[in-house]
């Protein structure tokens, strides 16, 4: 059994660069804040981020200027707020212009399908007649060689390193994930390196229990960081629930510049790490959290049936 | 006592009204904000037997807490199924999702919807006046959604001849448009704004209103909009809220974070606030399985 266990440190500096092409898996909930706070203190720059649908880290990272170009489907926060430093970047430059390739939650995830099957393209009926198709060069509108009428193709998407959130991970990275998938199967097989950030490392043999539960096997992963709460302020199914006065306090600090470099001076730079910033939070709170999520959704625990005399 | 409610806001009437566009056979499809309420009261009212898919992956969830995104935990509290977004947009282009509902931010009269930018004067693309969030999954629900229902409010500069930018077709540039270009489903089939509901004449797929909210009057509404609106012959006073569908909203939605009243205000509740509130809100609900 390899061991690939190592720091949210560690695997930042060792799995990103300036310029490199990122993903971090997930939508709202299992969305790992606290690898946008690493990327953030370790000063990454020019990244092209590669996404479904994201929100706060995406908006975090925008705020830092990690980013010089995305692909997405939708960047923003959306119904506690709107997307503050998305909007200053593409609108005003600030603190950086960026470019947005345009895509749909769909056709995004064909995309990671498509890198993850090893083919270079997908078609779809997704997108036909849209400006969206105006708008992003990559995408070709063909006639169906079967006679079905127009169809759009989507490129495929292979990032440099996606990183994915689950509750469970044994230390090779066989990865368990409760609640829904996103693109989450695709975009790790799409990538060229995946860290896995997880709520608890447990042993193979829990994993052995219920492998029709393994999203992502070992062998498409690359790194296992231990990361509890890693989602906060965001939920993370059967662990524990969004902390949205948290998230309104980052986005009200988002209406300005000045609000949100202040922001992160205090949440991100301000903390050595991501145990630093959850006792910063304080645990109490945290607990809460889980108890919001806990009332409504539990993991199950699993007991193998055993027959007699085995 | 009389079965519809007194005291309702606008955006608890959007969402009764949208609601009732969701039938019990439905499988459908919700977005964010007022149309994942609606999909909610659907579900707890006259349409206990719909399936709410929501784009994250969770499918036919039954939840004591109000999902206030596409794919947060409660998508799948109790779920049929939790699988992934490919999946279930995959199901969607198969047909087997009957209806969507989505919001816009600007809308013509064919029912084409922006919500990825707004250019403003001289603005492109990549230098608009106002970025906007994108599709998200708008534009695969309006794709190929066997119909789709719109939710947005009647502002001016809105409902305009012309969006900057389609990012969600309707009937695009109008009879026989849809099919040409390839799409899959049969297209929007009712916007549900603040002041009234509009439906797609069926020959010339052009807006249309049908029905207002009581207090609303069709000038002020022709006023808003942009184009030479139709009005139907059988044009009709849509019936307030029920207080069966306000106390579902308010039960699963105690501090307005779905329907706005407090987040669009920009108010921060105390995490303690926050707690409780949600606790009770739980507490106060028996899910049967």
């Amino acid at each position: 059994m390899k061991d690939k266990r190592m720091t949210l440190k560690e695997a930042v500096s060792k799995y990103t660069w300036d310029g490199c092409t990122l993903n971090i898996g997930s939508i709202c909930a299992r969305e790992p804040m606290a690898v946008a706070h690493e990327i953030i203190r370790q000063g990454r720059k020019n990244i092209t981020f590669v996404t479904d649908t994201t929100s706060d880290p995406a908006e975090l990272l925008v705020a830092a200027d990690c980013f010089s170009r995305i692909e997405a489907a939708y960047i923003w926060i959306g119904v506690v707020g709107q997307g503050y430093n998305i909007r200053r970047a593409v609108e005003e430059g600030i603190p950086h212009h960026i470019e947005i390739e345009p895509y749909s939650n769909y056709t995004a995830g064909l995309r990671l399908m498509a890198g993850a099957m090893g083919v270079p393209f997908l078609p779809t009926k997704s997108l036909l007649g849209s400006d969206i198709i105006t708008h992003n060069p990559k995408i070709k509108v063909i006639d169906d060689p079967y006679g079905s009428g127009p169809v759009a193709l989507v490129p495929a998407a292979n990032p440099d390193t996606t990183f994915i959130h689950v509750q469970r991970s044994d230390m090779a990275g066989n990865c368990q994930i409760w609640g829904m998938l996103g693109n989450d199967d695709y975009a790790a097989r799409a990538a060229k390196n995946v860290v896995i950030t997880c709520e608890e490392i447990v042993p193979t043999g829990e994993i052995r229990k219920i492998p029709n539960m393994t999203v992502i096997p070992e062998y498409v992963v690359s790194a296992v960081v231990e990361l509890p709460f890693g989602c906060h302020p965001l939920s993370v199914t059967g662990c524990y629930w969004m902390d949205n006065p948290f998230r309104q306090e980052f986005i009200k600090a988002s209406r300005t510049r000045d609000g949100i470099l202040a922001w992160m001076d205090e949440w991100v730079y301000g903390v050595e790490d991501h145990k630093q910033y959850l006792d910063k939070v304080g645990r109490d709170r945290l607990a809460k959290l889980q108890e919001l999520e806990q009332d409504n959704c539990m993991i199950p625990e699993i007991i193998c049936r055993t027959r007699e005399g085995m | 006592m009389s079965k519809y409610a007194e005291d309702y806001t606008i955006s608890e009437m959007m969402a009764a009204v949208c609601s009732l566009q969701i039938k019990n056979d439905d499988v459908a499809f919700v977005g964010v904000g007022i149309p994942l309420m609606a999909g909610a009261v659907a579900a707890a009212t006259h349409a206990p037997e719909v399936i709410i898919v929501y784009e994250g992956g969770g499918v036919g969830a039954k939840s004591r807490r109000m999902p206030w995104t596409i794919s947060d935990t409660p998508t799948t509290d109790n779920a049929l199924a939790a699988t992934a977004m490919h999946r279930v947009f995959g199901d969607q282009q198969r047909g087997f999702i009957t209806v969507g509902i989505i919001g816009g931010a600007e809308i013509d009269k064919y029912g084409n919807l922006n919500t990825t930018t707004i250019f403003g004067e001289n603005g492109t693309y990549h230098h608009p006046k106002v970025r906007l969030p994108g599709s998200g999954g708008a534009n695969d629900i309006a794709s190929s959604a066997r119909r789709t229902v719109i939710v947005m409010r009647l502002e001016k500069g809105k409902f305009v001849n012309k969006v900057d930018f389609i990012t969600s077709p309707g009937f695009l540039s109008g009879p026989g448009a849809r099919e040409k270009a390839g799409l899959l489903g049969d297209g929007p089939s009712a916007v549900v704004t603040d002041r009234g509901l509009f439906k797609f004449d069926q020959e010339t797929k052009e807006m249309y209103l049908e029905a207002i909210y009581p207090g609303m009057n069709v000038e002020q509404i022709k006023e808003l909009i942009d184009w030479e609106l139709k009005v139907s012959p059988q044009l009709y006073v849509m019936d307030p809220p029920t207080v069966e569908q306000i106390t579902v909203m308010r039960t699963l939605d105690p501090m307005g974070t779905v329907l706005g009243r407090k987040s669009l205000r920009g108010e921060i509740e105390p995490f303690d606030v926050y707690y409780n509130s949600l606790k009770k809100s739980y507490q106060s609900r028996t899910i049967t399985l």
